[in-house]
């Protein structure tokens, strides 16, 4: 069975080289080996998922040579993220033919495919990787295809866009392997639990700090953390729409999700340098949750809002790992998962409404509640799991965050919470007062149709998904409590 | 903004001057991975280029991430900068005329360039070399040949559907050893201990795959940009 | 840990990351920023390498006669992956560049900011 563990990611990959070769001039039978693949590494990622819930965490060692001399596979808690990761890839899979079909030339679209399954594989890849460096090719994988992606669709704004985002991500990658290289210079090794190891026996220094350091301001200028964010709204508006879903939904989360991975290498760092990260990281997660609402409530452009309250999400989950306290690291965590269902379902909606209407501001979208009735469920439906009302998903992740700043002691975190939440109730009153209660401002509104199916089923797919996540949220919940305890400084 | 980088530098300084010393036999870093693969790397892998034995067999996973990401990156400059088909625009006139010279040297030379590239791929396990240094040797005489010969995307020297096949080379044939290691050794690429000749071909097949892989890509890359 | 001068080598690398990431972050032009993210990389794969180095050490590849310390093979492998996935973000980021330059018509990212 664990040897379904490398072929997660290795089966995205292989698909995406195969796919250009075989779909020269036929694109959708690229898309179509997008699918399978996607649907394959959901099935594998289930399977695995379920073995960890009956057996515990598990290792596979790549090639059959033993840690630390081969590359460890590592599925744990934090590994069943893979079970998302798949399924809203194969949703936006699905949402993208027609989509694709309308935004990207035809002889680009086998190309376009291809990334999106290199991104796929580098995402799998990434969430199960218990090797530094093998994170860090992951991580490359995920980010490469991204940069490409936004820029898709063509146009000089996403141009530009693109260019920003890989600047930035190359050079917080860059620093990342900086810190890895530090790491193997004080410790021969490169498997974390290994490092983790060695370095608690020698005793860490100066070095060990640096490091931390380093990967810390690596892996938020990957999620974005304020005030690192600024390459992430254009990034993120001005990429085609379901590539818009996968960036705010996926891969901002590498960032969060590869500071967890490197965090328990430090247990063995003297307190001081480890309580300074946590502060600073509250704190700014603090700032970014206030920013980014207040942000969003400033723009027309739907996608630019969507975006900026991704910048203002993120400050939640930073807020939460940055208090170190047991029950806000787990509604962090938690809130990863929902908040990658919410934005996802999201940008799927807004995508349709743009694909439909041709408009992308408020304004111009005025009325859209009676011509585009499911469409327009769906995202009210998300706009609700945002601001983080119960029963949706994402009001259990916001809760425990809120519930640990208070039972560590900080309410000024709490406020800011609950601050950041109002600003959204606000801005998304606007957007439902748009869509149901005005009248049409522009003409064709009259005539637009509701979106196909096969953009339909998956947003409204996703839209049931947001509610089921918040009914059924104590399950994650249970599930990644035993790995948050084991954080180190008090998580 | 000197003085924020400045700034940052100090810690960096502090924290780098306290490594052990680069040179030190002692230091941790030849300690563990560095003196296992040292002491038996060239017995477990049939690979005495050691270099060669960490990136194919220990550390295979990360070549395979590797060599997809030049692959994403053949796919994102194809999805970035793809030109129409009816909108080619005419090759662009070249500031020089190539001396004939010029195509006269390189022409003469490129045979003798192309089997040196292939000596370095074929011989990586035991020298210096390997499947990405003799595939960049091959991709930039290929690169040099489309210029000299002015064959850029009007006839291309690797003909589009084959090159779609080369360009992926690499990715998949690592896929296949995976699948292939798996089936005789029980772990997904794996490298099988009992034939010896088995674990070469593997490593060869590996090389290969690898050093075609690059040298289309290089050429893809080249033409694509060209294009404009 | 000792410290001084025998890992000048080091402060030397970071001396020419902070080169590089003052390039990426103060030049306008972006091939200028371009350069200076590879010389950040250039300074990373560098600092890698010597920290895997031997006194008297050859390189860690065997063969008839060769012996004595070996170089550590690690830090090799690393930057080997670590320059492919460098070229890979490099050329990506000439094709942005070169599409830029095709819909804006200037790669300053001063006039840029204007025509956004």
């Amino acid at each position: 069975m664990e040897h379904w563990l490398p072929l997660v990611a290795m089966a995205p990959l292989a698909a995406a080289a195969l796919a250009p070769a075989l779909g020269r001039g036929r694109p959708a039978l690229a898309w179509g080996l997008g699918v399978i693949a996607a649907a394959w590494s959901l099935l594998a990622a289930v399977l695995l998922t379920r073995r960890l819930v009956l057996e515990g965490p598990f290792s596979y060692a790549m090639g059959g040579w033993p840690a630390p001399y081969g590359i460890e596979l590592r599925f744990d808690a934090l590994s069943a993220a893979t079970v998302f990761v798949a399924l809203i890839y194969l949703l936006v899979l699905v949402y993208s033919r027609r989509y694709a079909e309308a935004a990207i030339p035809a002889h680009r679209r086998s190309w376009y495919y291809s990334l999106l399954m290199v991104n796929l594989g580098g995402l799998v890849g990434f969430v199960c990787a218990g090797d530094l460096f093998n994170l860090f090719v992951f991580m490359e994988l995920a980010s490469v295809s991204s940069y490409a992606l936004v820029a898709a669709g063509g146009g000089r704004v996403a141009a530009l866009a693109a260019l920003k985002y890989l600047l930035a991500g190359a050079v917080s990658s860059v620093l990342i392997l900086f810190s890895i290289g530090v790491l193997h210079a004080l410790t021969g090794s490169l498997n974390i639990a290994d490092v983790a190891a060695r370095l608690a026996a020698t005793g860490a220094g100066a070095p060990a700090a640096l490091a931390l350091g380093g990967l810390t301001a690596g892996f938020m200028v990957k999620a974005a953390l304020f005030p690192l964010h600024l390459w992430l709204p254009d990034a993120h508006a001005s990429a085609p729409s379901p590539v818009s879903a996968i960036l705010s939904g996926l891969v901002v989360n590498i960032g969060i999700i590869g500071w967890l991975r490197i965090l328990p290498i430090f247990s063995g760092l003297e307190t001081m340098a480890l309580g300074m990260v946590y502060e600073a990281l509250a704190w700014l997660g603090a700032v970014a949750i206030i920013a980014g609402a207040l942000a969003a409530l400033f723009q027309q452009d739907i996608k630019l809002m969507l975006a900026y309250s991704t910048v203002s999400n993120i400050g939640y989950i930073v807020l939460g790992l940055g208090l170190a306290h047991p029950v806000a690291a787990t509604g962090a965590t938690v809130h990863v998962l929902n908040h990658a269902l919410i934005k996802s379902t999201l940008f799927l909606a807004a995508g349709a409404l743009i694909h439909q209407t041709g408009y992308r501001t408020l304004h111009d979208l005025r009325g859209a509640g009676r011509v585009m009735p499911w469409t327009c469920l769906a995202l009210s439906i998300g706009v609700l799991a945002v601001v983080g009302l119960p029963p949706t998903a994402g009001f259990l992740g916001k809760w425990y965050i809120a519930l640990g700043a208070l039972e560590a002691g900080r309410p000024v975190f709490a406020v800011a919470l609950l601050a950041g939440a109002l600003l959204i109730f606000f801005y998304y009153v606007r957007i439902l007062n748009a869509f149901y209660f005005r009248a049409p401002a522009q003409e064709r509104m009259l005539s637009v149709r509701e979106a196909p199916l096969s953009m339909l089923l998956p947003v409204l797919l996703l839209a049931a998904l947001c509610v089921l996540g918040g009914l059924f949220g104590r399950w994650p919940i249970d599930l990644l409590a035993p790995l948050v305890r084991q954080l180190p400084g008090g998580g | 903004m000197a003085l924020a980088i400045a700034a940052a530098a100090v810690p960096m300084l502090a924290g780098v001057m306290a490594l052990p010393r680069p040179g030190d036999p002692a230091a941790p870093v030849h300690a563990r991975v560095a003196a296992h693969v040292v002491a038996h790397g060239a017995e477990e892998t049939g690979a005495e280029n050691l270099v060669t034995a960490v990136l194919l067999a220990y550390r295979g996973y990360d070549t395979f991430g590797e060599v997809t990401v030049m692959f994403a990156a053949l796919a994102a400059v194809m999805t970035v900068l793809a030109p129409r088909p009816r909108e080619r625009s005419p090759e662009p006139a070249d500031g020089v005329a190539i001396s004939p010279v010029v195509v006269f040297v390189i022409r003469l030379l490129a045979p003798f360039i192309a089997a040196f590239a292939v000596l370095v791929v074929l011989r990586g396990n035991v020298s210096p070399g390997g499947g990405f240094q003799g595939g960049v040797m091959l991709g930039a005489l290929l690169v040099l040949l489309s210029v000299v010969t002015g064959r850029g995307n009007e006839r291309p020297l690797l003909e589009p559907r084959l090159a779609s096949w080369l360009q992926a080379a690499g990715p998949l044939t690592f896929t296949l050893v995976a699948l292939l290691g798996f089936a005789t050794a029980g772990a997904v690429l794996a490298l099988p201990a009992d034939p010896a000749w088995a674990r070469g071909a593997m490593l060869l097949a590996l090389e290969l795959g690898i050093g075609v892989g690059t040298a289309a890509i290089i050429l893809g890359l080249f033409l694509q940009m060209r294009g404009w | 840990m000792p410290s001084g001068l025998q890992n000048l080598d080091y402060a030397a690398f970071v001396v020419l990351f902070c080169i590089g990431l003052y390039m990426v972050l103060a030049r306008s032009n972006l091939v200028k920023k371009l350069l200076g993210l590879n010389i950040m990389e250039t300074a990373v794969f560098a600092f890698i390498v010597t920290s895997g180095m031997v006194d008297d050490g050859t390189a860690p590849i065997l063969g008839n006669g060769v012996a004595g310390p070996f170089a550590s093979p690690l830090p090799h492998a690393l930057i080997l992956t670590g320059i492919v996935v460098a070229v890979s973000i490099t050329a990506l980021a000439l094709a942005l560049i070169v599409e830029i330059h095709r819909q804006c018509g200037t790669i300053e990212a001063d006039e840029l900011k204007g025509a956004e």
